[in-house]
C-alpha cells in the first residue's frame, strides 16, 4: 500500500502531537474504516513519522509519549527514528518499542559507507510513489546554516539522494539562503557551502541533474544580490557556485512538477484519484500537486509567517491549489486588529490576508482548537478565514481539492 | 489616491509577489471606481498586466523609461473580483 508519510525534524509540542493524532483518528475512523476492521500491523504501513533532530524528544517526553501511544494503537503506523540523533540525544525510546516492538523503528539502513542512514530510509519513502520511480526529490531550505541543525540535514537528504542516483533539487526560502553563501567557514561543524558544492560535483558526476536555487527577494533583503540585470538575472559574487538565485517563480515552477519536496518539517500525503479520467484531458494545473502551508509561528516576531503567505500566493498565482492553515501560534495573526505605523515598508499581515483571500486557487482557514487553547477568537473582519476543527483539517489534509489529479499533496509547516 | 506624479509609489523594487500583494491591499482600500497608480519595471508590468485584465480590472500601461512603466488599474463596474 502507497503510504503516507510526515519528516518531523523540530520540537513536537503536545499540540502539535494532538492535532496530529485527531486528524489520523479522523482518517481511519471517518474516512478508511475498512483499515479498522482489518487490523493487520503489516509491514506495509499506511502512515509512517520519519523523526529527525529535536523531534525525537516527544519520544520520551512524558506529555508526547501517551499520545505516540495512541497513535500507535491505530492500524499500521510506524516510526522511524534516526538512530544517530536519538543517540546524541540521549534519548531511549526503550519502553515504547516494546510496547509496538514492529512499529518504532530505531536502525536505520546502511549506507554505501557502512554506516547507518536515516536519510536513505527517507529516500525510500521519497522515492517509492511512483512508476518509474521519481527522478528527482526536492528540499525546501527555510533556515540558516549552523544555528539550526536543518540545513545539515538537507545536505544529508540530498547527499542520500544522489547515492541512490536521484536527481536532486534545493529550494533556498528565507533565511535558508544563507546555506548558499561563499567562504562558509565553521571549526565546529561540517561546512554546509562545501558540503553543497560536493553534491553538485557528485550529481554531475553520476549524470545527474542538481539544481540550487535561492529565492530573489531573499537573497536581496541580505545582501547576495550583488548584480541584477533587471529582467530575471542575478550574479552574487557571494555565493557558492552552484547556487542560482532567480525570482521566487522559478522555485514555484518546480514545486508544479510531481516530485517529492520535502522540508525541515513536512508531509507528503498520497491522494487518492478520483474518477480515473482520460490522461488526455487534464489540464496541466490539475496534475499540479496541491500544498497546504501550515502558519504555525506568530506573525511579526520573525519573516516566517510572512514568508508563508507570500509563498502561499507565489503557489496559487502559478496555478497551485493551495491552503494556508493557520495553526497552533499562527492563529496570533488573526488575534485583534492588527495596526501598521503609516509609511512603514512592512505588511500589515491581516491586511495581506483581507487583501488576497479570494484569489484564485488560494483559500484560508484557521484552526480552532488553536485559538480557544490560546483564549481568543477569530478577528471578525477576516470573514475571508474559515474556521475549521478536526473533521475539516482531516479533509483539507486527506482530501484532494475539487479538479487535482496528482497523485499526492506537499504539506510544509512553516 | 491622487494622481500627482511625484506621490505616484514607486514599486520596482518589490518582486511579482509582493508587488501583486500591495496592489491588492491598496485596490481594496481604494474602494470601486477609485484608480490605484504606480510605477513599475518591465517584468512587473508583464506579471500585473494578465491577471489583473482577466479578473475584473481595467488596466492602462504608460512607458515611461526603458524599464520603468506607470500602470493604472480601477474595478471595472459592477464586478467584485
Amino acid at each position: 500500500m502507497t503510504s503516507h508519510f510526515y519528516l518531523l525534524g523540530g520540537s513536537i509540542t503536545p499540540e502539535r502531537l494532538s492535532w496530529i493524532e485527531e486528524s489520523l483518528k479522523f482518517f481511519f475512523v471517518k474516512l478508511n474504516p475498512e483499515n479498522l476492521l482489518h487490523h493487520t500491523k503489516s509491514k506495509d504501513s499506511i502512515f509512517t513519522f520519519l523523526l529527525t533532530g529535536d523531534a525525537l524528544y516527544s519520544l520520551q517526553n512524558p506529555q508526547t509519549v501517551p499520545v505516540w501511544e495512541i497513535i500507535l494503537s491505530m492500524p499500521s503506523v510506524k516510526i522511524i527514528c534516526d538512530s544517530k540523533e536519538l543517540e546524541l540525544r540521549g534519548i531511549s525510546v526503550g519502553p515504547l518499542k516494546m510496547k509496538n516492538p514492529e512499529q518504532v523503528i530505531d536502525r536505520n539502513s546502511l549506507a554505501l559507507n557502512g554506516q547507518p542512514s536515516f536519510w536513505k530510509d527517507v529516500l525510500k519513502f521519497a522515492r517509492q510513489h511512483e512508476q518509474p520511480v521519481p527522478s528527482t526529490v526536492g528540499y525546501l531550505q527555510l533556515e540558516s546554516p549552523y544555528m539550526h541543525q536543518s540545513a545539515h540535514a538537507a545536505l544529508q537528504y540530498l547527499d542520500a539522494g544522489v547515492e541512490a542516483h536521484a536527481s536532486v533539487d534545493i529550494y533556498a526560502y528565507l533565511d535558508g539562503v544563507h546555506v548558499g553563501h561563499l567562504g562558509q567557514n565553521p571549526s565546529e561543524c561540517e561546512n554546509i557551502g562545501t558540503g553543497l558544492e560536493a553534491v553538485s560535483e557528485k550529481a554531475q558526476k553520476k549524470g545527474l541533474s542538481c539544481q540550487m536555487i535561492a529565492c530573489g527577494r531573499c537573497a536581496a533583503a541580505r545582501g547576495y544580490s550583488t548584480w541584477d540585470d533587471g529582467q530575471g538575472v542575478v550574479i552574487s559574487t557571494c555565493s557558492i557556485k552552484p547556487f542560482r538565485i532567480r525570482n521566487l517563480k522559478e522555485i514555484i515552477d518546480q514545486f508544479e512538477r510531481n516530485h517529492v519536496i520535502l522540508a525541515k518539517d513536512s508531509a507528503y500525503i498520497h491522494l487518492k484519484k478520483e474518477g480515473q479520467s482520460s490522461s488526455t484531458t487534464k489540464s496541466e494545473d490539475e496534475r499540479k500537486p496541491p500544498i497546504t502551508i501550515l502558519v504555525t509561528r506568530r506573525p511579526y516576531g520573525t519573516e516566517v509567517a510572512f514568508g508563508a503567505i507570500s509563498f502561499a500566493v507565489a503557489c496559487a498565482y502559478e496555478g497551485i491549489q493551495t491552503r494556508v492553515i493557520f495553526i497552533e501560534d499562527g492563529v496570533y495573526a488573526l488575534m485583534g486588529d492588527h495596526k501598521l505605523e503609516k509609511g512603514t515598508h512592512f505588511f500589515n499581515l491581516q491586511e495581506v490576508v483581507d487583501a488576497v483571500a479570494g484569489s484564485k486557487n488560494l483559500q484560508f482557514f484557521v484552526f480552532q482548537p488553536s485559538l480557544t487553547l490560546r483564549g481568543f477568537s477569530k478577528n471578525r473582519k477576516l470573514n475571508a478565514v474559515l474556521d475549521i476543527g478536526i473533521p475539516e483539517l482531516g479533509q483539507l489534509l486527506f482530501y484532494p481539492p475539487s479538479g487535482v489529479s496528482a497523485n499526492h499533496q506537499r504539506v510544509i509547516f512553516f | 489616491m491622487t494622481s500627482e506624479p511625484e506621490e505616484i509609489p514607486d514599486f520596482s523594487n518589490l518582486t511579482c509577489t509582493n508587488l501583486m500583494i500591495r496592489l491588492k491591499i491598496l485596490l481594496k482600500k481604494a474602494g470601486p471606481g477609485a484608480p490605484v497608480d504606480c510605477i513599475v519595471r518591465r517584468d512587473q508590468r508583464d506579471t500585473i498586466n494578465v491577471p489583473f485584465s482577466h479578473t475584473g480590472y481595467d488596466v492602462k500601461i504608460r512607458k515611461l523609461d526603458t524599464n520603468r512603466y506607470r500602470v493604472s488599474l480601477k474595478k471595472k463596474p459592477g464586478l467584485d473580483p
